[in-house]
């Protein structure tokens, strides 16, 4: 089956932009790749994991991101190109490094891509990465379409080696998650020999300090030259333009859509800008000049729009008097994902042009046919999703023990039990590894009076991404806390990719298996292991250790993530409701199954007054018979 | 008819978990297959739990197009739950659009928990009908379940957007496309499904 | 239907996080949302039902005492000293190993022994400590069974979530119930509730009231007592009569004798705010007599309960013999003063003479009820 190592060159595929810049690292030569997974940026890494074999490289998952860059630097500097890629909050773990390497510099090329994702579609937060660039004097680059990423990847590599340093490509889930026609291009091999050398004393460190500071400084005035040139930064529309739109990233396609909607073509120009750090400040004052009003399109913070404003202050005199829009004038929101229709309705007030986006009368109709049934989805927990049974113990087990318990949370499909499915349990999510932190400090708070349990909860993945050194300072500075790890084997929420505890690499060979119980025993702590589907037991052995307080205590809760279980076998059980036994919401129930457990494999039969089983959704892990408590909910061996 | 139309916009839509991102990547790569721009925007992530999902595709002859469509201009809606369908059509829809949906409900949480109600089939009927220039609602994952898989549902709904005749390119490229992606006894479940689905909306 | 009849969420906010609780178990074992765990009624979850039977029977919402004595009695409330009282006696139980392991005279394990035997009733809610000193309610089907639950507990116990839980069963028709006062109200609750579904109110057989001065924290009392003995080695507690002013502590290894003061801090504040020392609502109320080594107070106050007793004396499974009146005027006057404190101490709570809190009740009654008219 032809794949994005295998394609032709030359022909046309549909690709992911994610699979877009794989295919542009492959077609670059790269021999090293890695990556903590993380959304919109996980298909980078494990596309190329899935074709390593074909395409004769190296790729793994490393334990976080910091490791992972350290790891593709190792790479480059044994002269092997290599491709490192993580979401926003990834970028953050790697800055420690990052801040060292932007000044060593690499040998073979070496691109850092960073996926934002405006909106937060698939994230607990929302940030900008390309601040990062020019405060670490990287040069950045963002694609805008899906042959961009391709190309700009490719050419990332080129000039990261030319230069010696290291690139940053910017995506969105816009650009990352989305797919379009790219038309393929040449492979370069893989530069398989890889070999250490010192040139230069010091080389491959930041020391002496301020001259590689100002070597830095002066590598990005010569990237200037180069962008300056770059053919992924063009102006299109009227020689004077009333308004001039500067953009890049996503902005580009939403800039055109919303110039042909308004059949503006003859008043717009659009300044697309692919390389915005260092900015090719030349190719950008001239375009300026164009025109009084220029409206700033780009996704998240005012970026591009802060450095034009600093090119127009540094010599006012070349541009003329401008009047910017964009976030900072309010045109354009400065949170959350940016559309075509936020360009068009911002562009139609600049212009002052009448827009209505959609038939009003329609719009009406619509509004009242639909309105009183179309709900919101809540996301929450799959049907048999273990961590949905371990939250249901963690909130019996907190009530009973009555001390005003609970649980700090990080970053994972866990994470989702800050809403009603993991029943509000969760009550801090911040970065991965921060449940642990924070309960070193809330667990030495006694002296100051504080009297509550607290529970730390984790992933399998997490745990080992950045719990492990909380773990250890509780455990050195006594913390009162249970570390609860959710182990569903799995880094489930970002697409079931291995990690050190399931023993297979990132390209399917055998790894040695690291078992967390085992680890913290190895600590020294109090350790248990529970099924989650074992409520009754999985709560004693929580009340157990609620009561033995004082100390750190590790609850390994493992059991398979459902839908990496349903890969491979059908469901242990087949579920049913006996509809005459349902009490439904009546004193006695008061429907605890479909209102309060919130299964979406239970749904409320209003015409019977019953709960049903939903044959399609539900997932056979027989759970729900054991919350029933008019035992009308029966469990039955599949066949 | 819309088949014609540049760029032609189609929003397939459903829940997480139905094959969403599956059926819309068929879709666009059997476009591509043929020689045309195809662009899909998807959401994705957290979205996939249970959460609405939506694919927007955008087809042309001429030039690529962005990942989303701007509000209400949808040419085509194609949706695996009714109730996803009317919430794209109440952002995305227009009188001239053109509706299939299949007709089997996943519950919002509203629903289950008891505050909110779920249409009935009479009031999916008529509301997509009022909504559209032209509607099928078929009984996808009925008959996927017939055929032993519910996830089946979503190729159904291909052969059924096929079968309407609404695409720019006919049956042969998807056929094509799923010998690319399955073999042996996958393949022609597969291809059974799609063209049980064609048969559902052919004229 | 009664607008005075709430939901869960109203009882958590009227007794449960007021510290109200009794602890009784009338509102537990019904559903899945409330349960009793070491010394506490726990909501689990959050029940959205605008009217419970949890509510409507916990002997701490508001409660009409008239409705809940009509439907033990047939007759509005008694307010007389020791509530309605048809005749009061001084008994114990006829075998002396009964005596000797029951407390004081064994009455209680005679009577509940003799209704099983006799089949008056197929089971009992009796309440049984179990490890360490955690009492809670169990159904015994045999009369030899009563004698394992025979002992004074001090400590809280959730007994009626037995009687909910067990009482559904198809092969149980009559149930007899050892009970506090608090649960005695309850059980007079239960049966006078205007639900459709009064739970298991019509299987429900003789009431078997113990007098009750106080009962005690679980957590806090037992944190105390752990610094002394170990629990699971506890085999009985016993207040002597005064003036020895302590509470004892029988164990495996060793007793203890605790000065009662300590004790007292640990008693449940519910407790304070409770009229009813005597049981009132119960078929049948049985104390201890005090000064009268082995034998037993037993007050019968409804048919059901005489005929109980009036059988057992015939089987000659209990003694019986006239309570002197120094003692009868003695017990009188303390259950007025348990009164008496109680309308001083809901004064103090709510801050108002006529915020009674749980105690639906016209003036005239609480005025009969201070005086034991």
């Amino acid at each position: 089956m032809a794949n994005v190592a295998t394609f032709e060159a030359g022909t046309a595929q549909l690709l992911m932009g994610n699979e877009g810049i794989a295919r542009g690292a492959l077609e670059a030569g790269i021999g090293f790749a890695s990556a903590y997974p993380g959304n919109p940026s996980s298909e980078i890494i494990g596309t190329l994991a899935d074709v390593a074999a074909d395409a004769g490289i190296y790729v793994e998952w490393s334990i976080n991101e910091k490791v992972a860059l350290e790891a593709a630097a190792a790479a480059a500097f044994a002269g092997v190109r290599s491709i490192c890629a993580m979401k926003h909050n990834g970028l953050n773990v790697v800055l420690d490094f990052l801040m060292g390497l932007n000044v060593t510099g690499t040998k073979a090329g070496l691109v850092l891509v960073t996926c934002d994702d405006p909106g937060a579609l698939s994230s607990t937060e929302e940030e900008d990465s390309r601040p990062v660039a020019k405060w670490a004097c990287v040069p950045l680059l963002e694609p805008a379409t899906f042959q961009e990423e391709k190309d700009m990847t490719r050419w990332a590599f080129e000039l990261s080696e030319q230069f010696k340093t290291m690139f940053l490509l910017r995506g969105v889930t816009r650009t990352s998650h989305a797919r379009g026609d790219v038309r393929i291009g040449e492979r370069l091999p893989p530069n398989r020999e890889a070999r250490f050398t010192v040139d230069v004393p010091l080389q491959y460190t930041a020391i002496p300090a301020p001259p590689k500071h100002m070597a830095a400084h002066q590598r990005q005035e010569r990237i200037r030259e180069v962008f300056e040139e770059a053919p992924f930064n063009w102006y299109q529309g009227p020689e004077k333009p009333e308004l001039l739109i500067a953009t890049c990233g996503s902005g580009w396609f939403y800039s055109i859509e919303a110039v042909r909607a308004l059949k503006a073509e003859d008043r717009v120009g659009i300044l697309k800008l692919g390389t915005t750090w260092p900015l090719p400040e030349k190719l950008v004052r001239r375009n300026l000049a164009r025109a009084e009003k220029v409206l700033v399109v780009e996704e998240i913070d005012p970026f591009l729009e802060n450095n034009l404003k600093e090119l127009v202050g540094e010599d006012p005199a070349a541009v003329g008097p401008k009047k910017f829009y964009g976030k900072r004038s309010g045109h354009i929101p400065s949170a959350g994902e940016i559309n075509p229709d936020i360009v068009t309705a911002a562009l139609a007030k600049i212009l002052d042009i009448e827009h209505a986006p959609v038939d009003p009368d329609y719009s009406q109709k619509a509004l009242a046919l639909t309105s009183f049934f179309v709900h919101p989805r809540m996301v929450g927990f799959c049907a048999g999703c273990p961590h949905r049974a371990t939250f249901w113990s963690v909130k019996n087990a907190l009530k009973l023990d009555g001390r005003d318990g609970f649980v700090t949370g990080d970053i994972g499909c866990y994470t989702m039990a800050v809403g009603p499915t993991g029943f509000w349990q969760l009550k801090t999510a911040q970065a991965m590894g921060s449940a642990a932190g924070m309960a070193c400090g809330f667990g030495n708070l006694k002296g100051l009076g504080f009297k509550q349990p607290v529970i730390a909860a984790c992933g399998d993945s997490t745990f080992f991404h950045a719990t492990i050194p909380a773990l250890i300072s509780g455990i050195y500075n006594k913390a009162d806390y249970i570390l609860l790890v959710l182990d569903n084997s799995a880094t489930a929420m970002t697409g079931f990719q291995p990690h050190p505890g399931t023993g297979r690499t990132a390209t399917g060979g055998p790894a040695p298996a690291i078992d967390i119980a085992d680890v913290c025993r190895a600590l020294g702590v109090r350790t248990e292991v529970t099924d989650p589907f074992d409520l009754q037991g999985t709560t004693e052995k929580l009340l157990d250790l609620l009561e033995d307080d004082g100390k750190v205590r590790v609850l390994v809760s493992r059991r398979e993530c459902q839908l990496v279980r349903a890969r491979r076998e059908k469901a242990p059980y087949v579920m049913r409701v006996d509809q005459e036994k349902c009490i439904g919401e009546t004193c006695g129930c008061a429907r605890l199954c479909t209102r309060v457990f919130q299964c979406p494999g239970l749904i409320w039969d209003a015409a019977k007054g019953a709960a049903r089983i939903d044959e399609v959704i539900c997932a056979g892990c027989g759970v729900c018979a054991d919350i029933c408590s008019a035992g009308a909910i029966i469990r039955e061996a599949a066949q | 008819m819309t088949k014609n139309k540049d760029p032609l916009n189609i929003i397939i839509t459903g829940v997480g978990g139905q094959g969403n991102v599956l059926l819309s990547q068929f879709v666009g790569k059997a476009l591509v297959r043929e020689g045309y721009h195809a662009t899909i925007g998807e959401t994705y992530g957290a979205s996939q739990r249970g959460g609405a999902v939506m694919s927007h595709l955008r087809v042309s002859r001429d030039t690529q197009y962005g990942p989303l469509i701007a509000q209400g201009q949808a040419d085509i809606v194609l949706g695996l739950e009714p109730l996803e369908t009317m919430r794209v059509l109440s952002q995305y829809g227009n009188s001239e659009v053109v509706v299939i949906t299949n007709s089997r409900p996943i519950f919002p949480v509203a629903v289950t928990t008891g505050e909110g109600v779920y249409p009935s089939p009479e009031q999916i009927q008529s509301t997509l009908e009022a909504l559209s220039s032209k509607c099928w609602v078929v009984d996808a994952t009925e008959i996927a379940l017939e055929m032993g898989a519910p996830i089946l549902a979503n190729i159904i709904m291909m052969g059924a957007l096929v079968g309407a005749g609404l695409l720019p390119i006919g049956a042969a490229a998807f056929e094509a496309e799923l010998r690319d992606s399955f073999a042996g006894e996958r393949l022609e479940t597969n291809l059974a499904a799609f063209r049980r689905g064609m048969s559902l909306t052919a004229s | 239907m009664s607008p005075d009849i709430k939901g869960g969420r109203q009882l958590l906010a009227d007794v449960i996080n007021r510290d109200l609780c009794s602890l009784c178990g009338a509102c537990v074992g019904m559903c899945p949302y409330l349960t009793a765990y070491k010394g506490r009624v726990v909501a689990l979850d959050d029940c959205n039902l605008d009217q419970g039977r949890c509510y409507a029977f916990c002997p701490r919402t508001t409660t009409d005492l008239d409705a809940a004595s009509r439907a033990v009695f047939g007759a509005p409330y008694d307010a007389g000293p020791i509530g309605k009282a048809r005749d009061v006696f001084m008994t114990r139980s006829a075998a002396g190993d009964v005596r000797s392991r029951g407390q004081y005279g064994g009455t209680v394990s005679a009577l509940a022994a003799f209704a099983l035997e006799r089949g008056l009733i197929d089971s009992a809610v009796l309440t049984a400590t179990g490890g360490g000193m955690l009492p809670e309610g169990t159904l015994v089907r045999a009369a030899s069974e009563v004698i394992g639950c025979a002992r004074s507990n001090y400590v809280a116990a959730p007994t009626l979530a037995a009687f909910n839980r067990e009482a559904r069963r198809e092969d149980v028709a009559k149930v007899g119930v050892v009970a506090t006062p608090c649960q005695a109200l309850a059980l007079a609750k239960m049966r006078a509730s205007p639900l459709e579904n009064r739970n298991n109110a019509d299987k429900l057989g003789p009431v078997i009231g113990l007098f009750c001065t106080w009962a005690l924290r679980y957590q806090e009392f037992a944190r105390f007592l752990r610094e002394k003995v170990a629990l699971n080695e506890i085999k009985k507690f016993d207040i002597p009569p005064p003036p020895a002013n302590v509470f004892q502590v029988f164990s495996d290894s060793t007793s203890l004798s605790i000065p009662l003061d300590d004790v007292r801090g640990f008693i449940r504040n519910t407790c304070n705010l409770c009229l009813d020392m005597t049981a009132e609502l119960a078929d049948v109320s049985v104390g201890a007599a005090e000064g009268v080594e082995g034998w037993n107070t037993l007050i019968v106050r409804s048919d059901r309960g005489a005929e109980l007793v009036e059988a057992a004396r015939a089987a000659g499974v209990l003694e019986v013999d006239a309570l002197p009146d120094e003692n009868l005027n003695h017990l009188k006057g303390a259950s007025l003063g348990k009164r008496r404190r109680a309308f001083a101490n809901i004064a103090a709570m709510t801050g108002s003479e006529s915020d009674l809190l749980y105690l639906d009740i016209s003036d005239e009654l609480r005025r009969r009820l201070v005086e034991g008219e």
